[in-house]
């Protein structure tokens, strides 16, 4: 004991300056909006590089599970093809119209028990994802891309108390906004919906396609528990989520190919 | 002692507020502020307490910041500055060095050059990478550090030239 103290005594220069260095850098990172990106950017790409390491261990012993999962999509993908081609009229305009490029890539991160969550994944700009990206699973949405460094990007998850996404239902495209609340990784609330159209337990509910981010019609969960306060015109809806965010390997992420033309009718019209 | 104190208070707030209100508004070029404020670091006894320098630098450039709506340069380049100090003193000075008065009296001139000349650039070169903190922008950081330091530098040696004078 009486070591360590002398020992303390002995750097108690270099302690302070250390100390007071830290102190004088979150204040840097509290006044100056450009250091703090730089912090934040570093922290991400130092961060992404040691969980890259864990992940490709993990996913290597995964292999055979993966496997599995891919050959069930790709039957699934078969099948529609097969549909495609044996109608009379392909749809190959409708293809081409498609407004959205998609990337495939891998989660290295992912964090579901806090109340912001985010996920980082092992696609940067050198791959062509920029921000504000939409992002999907095989099964579902999965978050918007809010930072990105030369080899890896972070995503704002679903499951993050201040996002917002646009929803509807399937059956007659009532909609709402749809957002977490913070308690269960599998569970988040629409809101906003009129009481004026019917909803019903089981209902689907998908994208609304009202957004930048994500296409019409992408299955986000159905119905679980729904209720209709007596004063307000909005129904309370609990919805339960198709896809489990726990156990997310791979994801795509969606480059909206015509937003210069969104973004240029929304300045136009403002 | 007791009036050393006195003396040093006083320099601290006169050095602080000359800097903030006068000395960062010349744009001498366009760019070039001298920062005076280095000074009272520089004439700090080379046998004072070095643990107070530190807090003391830490705080002035601290209030430097809050004063002129720096990001934080000056804060850490005066925290800098004020932990290297002794080393600087003992690399210009040698070893055994016995000036306990300040820096004024009783060295070589080519000892003090070297301290004036070390502590300046030092200050200026962690101050400009912390406000510009990137590489693409070293070119600028260096002509910065260089320009300014050059200012600072002669300014701090006609003020130690005055208080020589005034203490003699």
């Amino acid at each position: 004991m009486r070591q360590l103290i002398n020992a303390l005594l002995k750097y108690k220069n270099t302690l302070i300056y250390l100390g007071l260095l830290i102190i004088s850098l979150v204040f840097l990172n509290q006044r100056s909006f450009y250091h703090q990106s730089v912090f934040s950017s570093t922290a991400l790409s130092l961060s992404s590089k040691f969980n890259m390491a864990g992940q490709n261990l993990s996913s290597y012993l995964d292999l055979a599970k993966n496997n599995e999962k891919l050959i069930a999509e790709n039957i699934k993908l078969k099948t529609l093809e097969l549909i495609h081609f044996t109608e009379k009229f392909p749809k190959k305009r409708a293809i081409d119209t498609f407004a959205f490029q998609v990337m495939g890539a891998r989660i290295i991160k992912n964090s579901y028990n806090r109340a912001r969550n985010y996920l980082i994944i092992d696609q940067g700009y050198k791959d062509g994802i920029e921000t504000e990206m939409g992002v999907i699973s095989s099964d579902g949405v999965v978050g918007i891309v809010n930072q990105v460094t030369t080899d890896f990007s972070s995503v704002i998850s679903i499951l993050h108390r201040d996002l917002k996404i646009n929803a509807s239902f399937k059956k007659n495209g009532a909609y709402g906004s749809l957002s977490w609340q913070g308690k269960h990784p599998n569970r988040m609330k629409l809101n906003d919906v009129s009481t004026l159209n019917p909803v019903m337990e089981g209902d689907t509910i998908v994208t609304g396609g009202m957004s930048d981010y994500f296409p019409h019609g992408i299955p986000i969960g159905k119905v679980f528990n729904f209720q209709k306060p007596e004063l307000e015109g909005y129904y309370d809806i609990d919805v339960e989520l198709f896809s489990n965010l726990t156990q997310k390997k791979f994801v795509y992420v969606l480059k909206n190919t015509k937003k210069d033309q969104l973004n240029q009718l929304k300045n136009e019209s403002r | 002692m007791n009036r050393d104190n006195i003396i040093s208070i006083f320099q601290f707030l006169l050095l602080l507020l000359l800097q903030a209100f006068l000395l960062n508004n010349i744009n001498f070029f366009g760019f070039i502020n001298p920062n005076l404020y280095l000074l009272f670091i520089l004439v700090y006894r080379l046998d004072g307490n070095p643990t107070l320098l530190i807090i003391l630098g830490f705080v002035m450039g601290l209030l430097l910041d809050l004063l002129t709506q720096g990001s934080g340069g000056h804060t850490i380049a005066t925290l800098t500055i004020a932990f290297i100090r002794p080393f600087i003193i003992r690399f210009s000075f040698g070893v055994n060095y016995d000036v306990p008065m300040g820096m004024i009296k009783g060295s070589l001139l080519n000892q003090r050059l070297l301290y004036l000349s070390l502590m300046v650039v030092i200050h200026h070169l962690v101050l400009y990478s912390v406000v510009y903190f990137s590489f693409e922008n070293i070119i600028t950081i260096l002509k910065n550090t260089l320009f300014t330091s050059f200012f600072t530098f002669i300014l701090a040696y006609i003020s130690l030239g005055l208080f020589k004078e005034k203490n003699d």
